[in-house]
């Protein structure tokens, strides 16, 4: 029982984290929440499941080769929407681009559903038999989220950490006009965060879809836990956000399992014996979570203390 | 087809009281909220709920409707009266969800109602003395009365101190307001407990037209073509947010009759949403700009 919970919890995370990081570039670099984020999820896993239905190879080969397509076209989306908009807006308010990044998210949602219906697909995977793991059951599609989000983890910390453009990505985050005096170019700085964003944005998307099914309102259904899970590690800190994610996962799965009875009941608030949350409010844990956060520890759990 | 065009103009009607509300929160405010839809489904729900449940007369329904909306509005700032506007944009949408998530599996009182199987049977005011077949045309003069009456409140409390108040939040920040011995966070407050009232009406006009409501009514979807609204007819001028509102109703609402593939209602969105964006980039004062109000004398505006 605690193996699974803590399975299906982790599983949640990485879906979450891919998309939580790179929503929480795109937040530090540009300064404004980007509600179009999720949708690139969206959009990369219609890409992707379209990809893969034309490829002639086995279900699996053909998800992997579209599904990297996918990541790369979503990629290209992500810089195009800073071209054709963003970039436009550079002197404006968080407010005005917060407003515009909603505008696109229509654009992109009701695009696809426009493009391929409203009716959820699901990838042509064969029918796997689960693993068994202490006790718990895992999937095989599970797995591969979770070593598809590991891999990319390892990737971006490699990028950040270990070359020259990770160095200026973060001086770019950290002072755009100190790290453009110093020769990194920071419009440049920009397009490749929009592109690692949104391509991140575009696996998560295919990965969730891999998991459950493909449908114009699936990134929209996670963009609440995503930033729960970006402004829970702390603006601007992608190891932030991959522990906020994992916490959502967490609490979402956890939240669900704990007989509150048994905690409630010492301090005289409950007089029954078992007490759940009903399965129907499950998706709102992440919400009271991320007003609880913004109640007490705005700048997160890793962040600086700032404004 | 008059019926059609008095449903339109009575459903703009009631967007556009949402979008006055949504004017004096972000146009006056600078308040961005996301959660605009929550205020006008707690003024719905509370409405329909204690006619239709608990059988209060409808007049005393509407005051608890729009009471409730004033209250969830002062709810909603609480946790992020001091915050800024990144974080307000998600905190609103959040509790707008939360409240969804809560009626979508709350039943009030009887085991089938509420819930997702909605309220049914919200009786509508004055049935009983309106001849038949003119209802229609009642329902648009009493929402067109109450969306002038919000208009008038909206213009009212712009034009007194606490909404300049208001307006110093927007330009200058907190330190401005805080400078002239403001409280901003309680300014804030205010500014949402009087938006969600408005919301709250909104709502409440909704349900007892429609006669029925559930959670799938109050999507966040619903919000974002309120944004629409007031930043196409020009965010800060509340006539614009009128005038928004019915454009959009007619780009959402006037193309229904024509039968067309269930595609369209999609591109139909795309539309509103590249719209948004246009507006943004090449008319961002939207289609009637702010009047800017000059303060002092003649020599003070000339300088």
């Amino acid at each position: 029982m605690i193996t699974q919970i803590l399975i299906n919890s982790l599983i949640r995370g990485s879906e979450l984290a891919l998309l939580a990081v790179g929503l929480t570039m795109i937040y530090d670099v540009l300064r404004f929440p980007s509600f179009v984020h999720v949708e690139f999820g969206t959009v990369g896993a219609f890409i992707a499941f379209s990809i893969s239905s034309i490829l002639p190879f086995g279900p699996i080969t053909a998800i992997v080769i579209g599904g990297c397509a996918a990541m790369v076209i979503g990629g290209a989306l992500g810089v195009a929407s800073d071209r054709l908009i963003f970039s436009r807006l550079r002197d404006a308010t968080p407010i005005i681009l917060m407003v515009a990044s909603f505008g696109l998210a229509f654009v992109f949602r009701f695009g696809s559903q426009a493009i391929w219906g409203a009716s959820p697909q699901s990838f042509p995977l064969p029918l796997m038999r689960s693993w068994s793991v202490l006790g718990g059951r895992l999937a095989p599609q599970s797995a591969a989220i979770i070593i598809a989000t590991v891999i990319s983890m390892l990737v971006f910390y490699f990028l950040l950490n270990r070359t020259r453009l990770g160095i200026a990505m973060r001086a770019t985050a950290d002072d755009a006009d100190l790290s453009e005096a110093s020769g990194a170019y920071s419009e440049r700085i920009i397009r490749v965060v929009w592109f690692i964003g949104a391509g991140f944005a575009a696996l998560g998307g295919i990965l969730i879809g891999v998991a459950t099914q493909v449908q114009p309102n699936m990134g929209y259904a996670v963009i609440l836990p995503v930033f729960a899970a970006a402004i829970f590690g702390g603006i601007g800190n992608p190891y932030g956000a991959v522990l906020g994610a994992m916490v959502i996962g967490l609490a979402e799965n956890v939240g669900l399992a704990i007989n509150w009875a048994a905690l409630l009941q010492p301090l005289g608030l409950v007089d029954t014996d078992y007490l759940a949350i009903p399965v129907g409010y499950k998706q709102a844990i992440p919400f009271a979570l991320l007003i609880f956060m913004l109640l007490f520890r705005p700048q997160g759990l890793l962040g600086r203390k700032s404004t | 087809m008059t019926a059609f065009v008095v449903y339109l103009l009575t459903i703009a009607g009631i967007y556009g009281i949402m979008s006055l509300s949504l004017s004096l929160q972000y146009g006056q405010t600078g308040l961005v909220n996301f959660g605009q839809i929550g205020l006008f489904m707690v003024g719905a729900y509370a409405s329909a709920a204690l006619t239709v449940v608990a059988g209060w007369p409808i007049i005393l329904g509407a005051i608890a409707g729009v009471a409730a909306a004033a209250l969830f509005g002062v709810l909603m700032a609480l946790p992020i009266g001091d915050l800024r506007q990144d974080y307000w944009a998600i905190a609103t949408l959040a509790a707008a969800e939360l409240i969804r998530v809560v009626f979508l599996n709350a039943t009030l009182g009887d085991p089938y109602v509420g819930a997702s199987y909605g309220v049914s049977g919200i009786p509508s005011p004055l049935l009983e003395l309106i001849p038949d077949g003119s209802y229609g045309w009642f329902y648009l003069a009493l929402v067109g009365l109450c969306a002038a009456g919000c208009y008038g409140v909206v213009i009212w409390a712009c034009r007194s101190p606490f909404g300049r108040v208001l307006k110093s939040l927007r330009e200058g920040g907190d330190e401005v307001a805080q400078a002239l011995g403001k409280e901003v966070r309680r300014a804030r407050i205010s500014a949402m407990a009087l938006g969600g009232a408005i919301a709250g009406l909104g709502g409440v006009l909704f349900a007892h037209y429609i006669g029925y409501i559930d959670p799938t009514y109050f999507l966040p979807l619903e919000t974002f073509l309120v944004w629409a609204m007031v930043i196409l007819g020009g965010s800060g001028n509340h006539l614009g947010a009128l005038g928004g509102a019915l454009i959009i109703q007619i780009i959402n609402n006037g193309t229904r009759f024509l039968n067309l593939p269930d595609q369209f209602a999609a591109l139909r969105m795309v539309l509103i949403g590249v719209l948004i964006i246009l507006v943004i980039l090449y008319m961002p004062k939207g289609l009637i700009p702010e009047r800017r109000r000059r303060y002092g004398g003649r020599n003070a505006a000339r300088r």
